[in-house]
Formats: structure tokens, C-alpha cells, sequence
């Protein structure tokens, strides 16, 4: 029990630290929040998005209007009423629906030949979302050593959170922790995250564009880009780079660390240059994109002969 | 006189945002403005307090007039005040990002998309966008609002205190404490950005580890009744049956009974524009944990413990902390009473003034 002033923002740290150093020393039943995630997800219904013959076959469950008039009611004189309504306007309502049937047919029909002929390009092309999807869950191994120097001397001095998306099995987070920067690790990658929640970190188990997404505003001092800046498509990438901005505060760092393209594909990183669609950026692309999004002071840093280190300042506004 | 009359989806009772619209009403004829409220509907007893928004015909002779449309969701209303000539004033009460919805009640997140298209449609039209929260205002600016003004929800917190709690829920409420047992309590609608389910698996968390006779209570309406159906079969599914307590939309007394049986007001949401619960748990004394996403923090402040991590074991170890800690608690609820007094009534109807004032110019 405390008997004097509490500071909370530093109860709630140490809160989190206790509770990772117990996940980590495996004082809690394990598997019970996945087990609890599990659950949860049975009785929800699928995303929307991912499962298109799911969502037209529920289209083509309305597609017929009920034309028949519903007449009952608990008060028998407004079932009388409504029977001599159904009497006079049931034709109407016959020939409403059914133009509104032929014209959900129509529009379903359209939909199903439009989904046939994606289905065809996938086929030629490749299932883009699906190769995407593996590669992104493939658990990669990447060797951090070299860029952790670079990256904790950019960081340092700075006040805040330091997010790192995507942490993989925590060796550049750890290094940070250990600069003494309040660092969290973000990994959507399970098995792989729980090599870094095993060192005692603090990892968050989700997409890091999505968490990106979730932080507030100016909520970052700093914040960490690995692995996924390197198989993100080009649009995803530039979202991500928004994100960045809207989500450093003023005078926060951006470190993005990257493989070289001549690097990539190679050894541990094959499967997911082989399964996705995007690849690592030259590093002096990054010099001409960060500016346009309000990034200052752009540096680029050598990591050996396969990687490089880009370090950006969040100009103030 | 200048006129300025607000254009509304919905007014209803028992709403936050409700009680908000009759508050500016008030505050603009206190200040000497004309003021009418024009709905899309209006139910129950605020039927007479609101006009249909179609029968707005305008100024009335050379009146100067001042539209201020509160956005909160797609409606109509956004589509008529666009095609208005009158000059406007969008007060935003944030409109939660379609994603939330998707899965669960595709017609809402369609709602919702339209809500946000109309909202950056009328930044053309608008003079001044208000927001609840900076929260808020910076996705007024992200719309490219020019200039925006926080103004929190004008909330009358002295009227919490005229409704007493409801004799029957709080002996219902009160007996089970006899045989111990922490009561966990969130106000809000069922709703997926609300995350009621992440607060029961925390609260799972807890029994096991701390205190297998807490109970938890989940006040308000439903906004998702596929939510609210997974919601209610994942409780059961757990044997929590017993313990977590579904109850729907409550009375006025059903919900000051609730707040003042309650150990610890908690929140996981997602996404929260401003979070009026958080000042009820605050003025009815209750420690607040909760998750620091969106505008949480920011209506929250130092009166709560506030956590960047939303697993269950995090949240559960803070509300063990919170309710054991009779320091803690005292402290959390002192401060809470102290944040309170940064939304006073009067406080923020002067902002609301200080807000409108420059831009509609002075009461005539």
C-alpha cells in the first residue's frame, strides 16, 4: 500500500514492466489470453473483406423481395385493415418487387462476372494477397547487429515512446531498452513475438501499419520502421510515411532500417521476397520522400555491405 | 438579433450529445442569440423541443443568420445544410472510423463512411469547425478545417446529483458485496470500438488471478446486436454467466446505482471522440483505468491510471492495484473531482461563447 503522492504515469510503467517480467518468468497460465482471443473470435462474424464469394452468396440470399403483403396483427380490426390494403395494393407490390429482384439479379450477375475475371488475373498474376499474406507470416530471421549502433545513436536523446514496427524477435529493441530508451516492440507475427516477449520486452501482437494507425496523434518520440518497409507495395508504403508524421511529435525521430535490394531476397529474407509485392526502397528515395512529409535532416547510414539505416527528424510544425 | 440555430440527426434523452445540443441552446439565447433546434427526429419527450429540419425556410427579414450543424454520423441534415446559402458552424462529436463496424453491422459502417464524406464535404461551407476534443479537432484539420476551437461537451454535472440512485438496482447491487468481490463497471454502448469484450477477457484475467468473486457490470444500449449476441455467448462460454452483468440501456436511477456500487470505472475502447462516462465515474468518485487510445487521455488526464498496453493481464494487475491500494484509490479520486471543475458548465459555455463570438460576431 502507498501512503504518499503516486505518480501515475510512472505506476502504470512499472505496472507493464511487472507484468512482462511475469509473462516472462511464466507466471501466467500459459496460452490463456490466446485461448481468450480464440474464443472471442468464434463468435464473431469473418471480416468483411477478405472472403468475396462469402459476401456476394449473402447478396444473392436478398436478391428475392418478399412481394406477399404481412397481415397479421394483434388487434383483429387492423388485421382487417391490413388484409383490404393487401387486397388493393398487393398487385403493387408484386410488380415493385419484382423489378427490384430483376434489378439485384442484374447487379449480383455483374458482380459475379467481375469477380470471375479477378479470380482470372489472380490466376495469371498470382494471388497477390494471398502470397502476400504468407510471406508476411513467414518468420523471417534477420541480423540486427549491424544496424543497432547506427539506430541507438539516432534515438538518443529523445523524450517519449519509441515504437519499433516491426520488432521481430527483439535483438534492436533490446538494444534500445538498454540505451535507456522507453521503447515497445510491435510484431504481427506470433511465434516470433514470443521469442521477444520471452527477453522480457514489451511487444504488442499486431499488424504495425494498423497500430501505427491507432496511436494518437504527435503520441511518438520516436519511432523505429523494420521489415515491413521492406515488402510493403508502394502505396502502403507512403501511408505509412503519413502515418509516420502524423504520429511523431514535432522534433520526434523516424530511423527506417532496410535491406538493400541487392540484399533482399537473399538467405533468411527469400520467402518473403519471393511471396510479396513490394521491395526495399533505394536508400537515396527515401532522401526525396521524407521531405515532402514535413521530415527534416535526412540521413543516410551504411550498415554493412547489405543494409542501410535512414534517420529523419519530424520537423516542428 | 443574430440568429444561430443548430441542425441535428437526432435529439434524444439520455444522451450525452443530447443534453449537449440543449445546453448550446440555452448558452446562445443566455448570450442573446436566437436559437432553434432542427432535427432529423427527436424522440420521447424532446419531441417538443426540436423542429423537422426540411421546415427551416431561412432568415427571417434581414436577421443575420448562422447555421451549426453538429455532426456525429451520416444524416440528411449534413446534405440540407450543405445546400443552405446561410453561413456554418460544424460542431464535431467525432464519428467513429467505419472499420469498427464492418464486420459486425455493415448497414451502420455504411452510415458512418457517409457520415465522414459529409463532414469533409462541408468544410468548404464552414466558417469555424468546433470539436469536443483536440482529438477531435485534429481530424477536423486533417480535413483541412481551417480554423477549429475545442469547446468540451457541455455537460451539467450538478444534474447527476438529482437523480438518486434506484432503491431496487442498488439493494441488487449492494447485497453480493457482503460476500466480497471487487464490481468492475463500464458505461457505454455495446458497441466493437468500445471493446467491451477486451474488458472481459481482463476481467477473466482477474478472477483467476486476484479476486474470483469480482463481478462486472456493462451499462448501455446496444449499437451492434451481432456484437452484442458474441458478446453475450462469449461470457457465457467462459461460465462468467454469473458475474458479468449485460444490462441494456438503464434508468437514470439505474445508472447513479451502478456508479455508486461500483470499485472501478474501467475502459478498453479503441475509439473514444471525448468519453462523457469518464466525468460521470469521476463526479460519482470511482477510479478510472483505462486504455490510452484517441481522446481518453486527453479527457482523462491525470485522474485515472492510464495504460498503453490493453492485454489482460495489464489491465487486470492495474484495477488489482487500484482496488487494494486505498492510497491509490483516494488519490485517483481526488484528482478526479479536481478534473472535473475543467469542464464546468459555466467554464465551457464561455468557451463555447469565446468560440462562436468572433466568427457570428456579437448578439445584436
Amino acid at each position: 500500500m502507498t501512503d504518499e503522492y503516486v505518480d501515475i504515469h510512472k505506476l502504470a510503467a512499472e505496472i507493464e514492466a511487472e507484468v512482462r517480467a511475469r509473462r516472462a518468468a511464466g507466471e501466467y497460465p500459459p496460452g490463456f489470453e490466446r485461448e481468450l482471443d480464440r474464443l472471442f473470435d468464434r463468435f464473431a462474424p469473418p471480416e468483411v473483406s477478405n472472403d468475396f464469394d462469402a459476401a456476394l452468396e449473402r447478396a444473392e440470399d436478398l436478391v428475392i423481395v418478399d412481394p406477399v403483403i404481412p397481415v397479421a396483427s394483434n388487434s383483429p380490426v387492423l388485421g382487417v385493415v391490413k388484409r383490404v390494403v393487401s387486397k388493393l395494393l398487393g398487385w403493387y407490390h408484386v410488380w415493385l418487387a419484382q423489378q427490384i429482384s430483376a434489378l439485384s439479379t442484374a447487379i449480383n450477375t455483374a458482380l459475379r462476372l467481375l469477380g470471375g475475371r479477378v479470380v482470372e488475373l489472380e490466376h495469371i498474376t498470382g494471388d497477390v494477397a494471398r502470397a502476400r499474406g504468407v510471406g508476411a507470416r513467414t518468420p523471417a530471421r534477420r541480423d540486427d547487429s549491424a544496424w543497432n549502433d547506427i539506430v541507438v545513436a539516432a534515438l538518443r536523446g529523445v523524450s517519449g515512446r519509441v515504437a519499433v514496427l516491426e520488432c521481430g524477435e527483439g535483438a534492436l529493441l533490446e538494444a534500445l531498452t538498454g540505451a535507456g530508451l522507453d521503447a515497445y516492440g510491435v510484431e504481427p507475427r506470433a511465434i516470433v513475438a514470443d521469442v521477444a516477449l520471452a527477453r522480457g520486452l514489451e511487444v504488442r501482437i499486431d499488424d504495425g501499419a494498423a497500430h501505427l494507425h491507432a496511436v494518437g496523434a504527435a503520441a511518438l518520440g520516436g519511432l523505429v520502421l523494420r521489415g515491413l518497409v521492406e515488402r510493403a507495395p508502394l502505396g502502403e508504403l507512403l501511408l505509412l510515411i503519413d502515418a509516420a508524421s502524423a504520429k511523431l511529435a514535432p522534433g520526434g525521430r523516424l530511423v527506417v532500417c532496410s535491406l538493400r535490394r541487392e540484399a533482399w531476397g537473399d538467405n533468411e529474407t527469400a520467402a518473403e521476397a519471393d511471396l510479396v509485392a513490394g521491395r526495399p526502397l533505394h536508400p537515396d528515395t527515401w532522401n526525396a520522400v521524407l521531405p515532402e512529409q514535413g521530415f527534416v535532416d535526412v540521413q543516410v547510414h551504411a550498415a554493412g555491405a547489405g543494409a542501410y539505416v535512414v534517420a529523419a527528424l519530424r520537423a516542428d510544425e | 438579433m443574430t440568429a444561430v440555430h443548430q441542425f441535428v440527426p437526432t435529439l434524444a434523452p439520455r444522451d450525452a450529445v443530447g443534453r449537449h445540443y440543449l445546453a448550446v441552446q440555452e448558452t446562445l439565447r443566455g448570450a442573446g442569440y436566437r436559437s432553434e433546434i432542427y432535427s432529423y427526429e427527436a424522440k420521447e419527450e424532446y419531441k417538443r423541443l426540436a423542429r423537422p429540419f426540411a421546415s427551416f425556410s431561412g432568415a427571417t427579414g434581414k436577421e443575420p443568420t448562422w447555421l451549426l450543424y453538429h455532426s456525429s454520423v451520416g444524416s440528411p441534415v449534413a446534405d440540407f445544410v450543405a445546400g443552405r446559402d446561410e453561413p456554418l458552424i460544424v460542431d464535431y462529436h467525432n464519428i467513429t472510423p467505419a472499420a469498427f463496424f464492418a464486420r459486425w453491422e455493415p448497414a451502420i459502417a455504411g452510415a458512418l463512411m457517409k457520415g465522414r464524406r459529409q463532414l469533409a464535404e462541408l468544410e468548404v461551407r464552414a466558417d469555424l469547425g468546433i470539436a469536443d476534443s483536440a482529438f477531435n479537432a485534429q481530424e477536423l484539420t486533417d480535413l483541412g478545417y481551417e480554423h477549429t476551437s475545442v469547446v468540451p461537451i457541455l455537460l451539467d454535472v450538478a444534474a447527476l446529483d438529482a437523480t438518486p440512485p434506484d432503491p431496487a438496482t442498488f439493494a441488487r447491487l449492494s447485497d453480493p458485496k457482503a460476500s466480497g468481490g471487487a464490481d468492475w463497471l463500464f458505461v457505454g454502448r455495446l458497441a466493437p470500438n468500445k471493446a467491451q469484450h477486451d474488458i472481459v477477457k481482463a476481467f477473466a484475467a482477474y478472477r483467476r488471478l486476484y479476486d474470483a468473486d469480482a463481478r462486472l457490470h456493462l451499462v448501455g444500449g446496444s449499437s451492434s446486436h451481432q456484437y452484442e449476441t458474441a458478446l453475450t455467448a462469449f461470457v457465457d462460454a467462459l461460465d462468467l454467466g454469473g458475474a458479468v452483468e449485460i444490462t441494456g440501456g438503464v434508468s437514470a436511477g439505474g445508472l447513479t446505482a451502478h456508479f455508486e456500487t461500483a470499485d472501478v470505472y474501467v475502459v478498453a475502447s479503441e475509439h473514444e471522440g471525448f468519453c462523457v462516462p469518464l466525468l460521470e465515474a469521476m463526479h460519482h468518485r470511482v477510479p478510472i483505468v483505462a486504455y490510452a487510445a484517441t481522446a481518453v487521455p486527453e479527457t482523462l488526464g491525470d485522474a485515472g491510471l492510464l495504460l498503453d498496453a490493453k492485454d489482460a493481464y495489464t489491465i487486470a494487475t492495474a484495477v488489482h492495484r487500484v482496488v487494494t491500494d486505498t492510497a491509490l484509490r483516494t488519490q485517483l479520486i481526488d484528482a478526479g473531482i479536481a478534473r472535473l471543475r475543467e469542464f464546468d458548465l459555466a467554464k465551457s459555455r464561455r468557451k463555447l461563447l469565446d468560440a462562436i463570438e468572433p466568427v457570428v460576431g456579437a448578439p445584436t
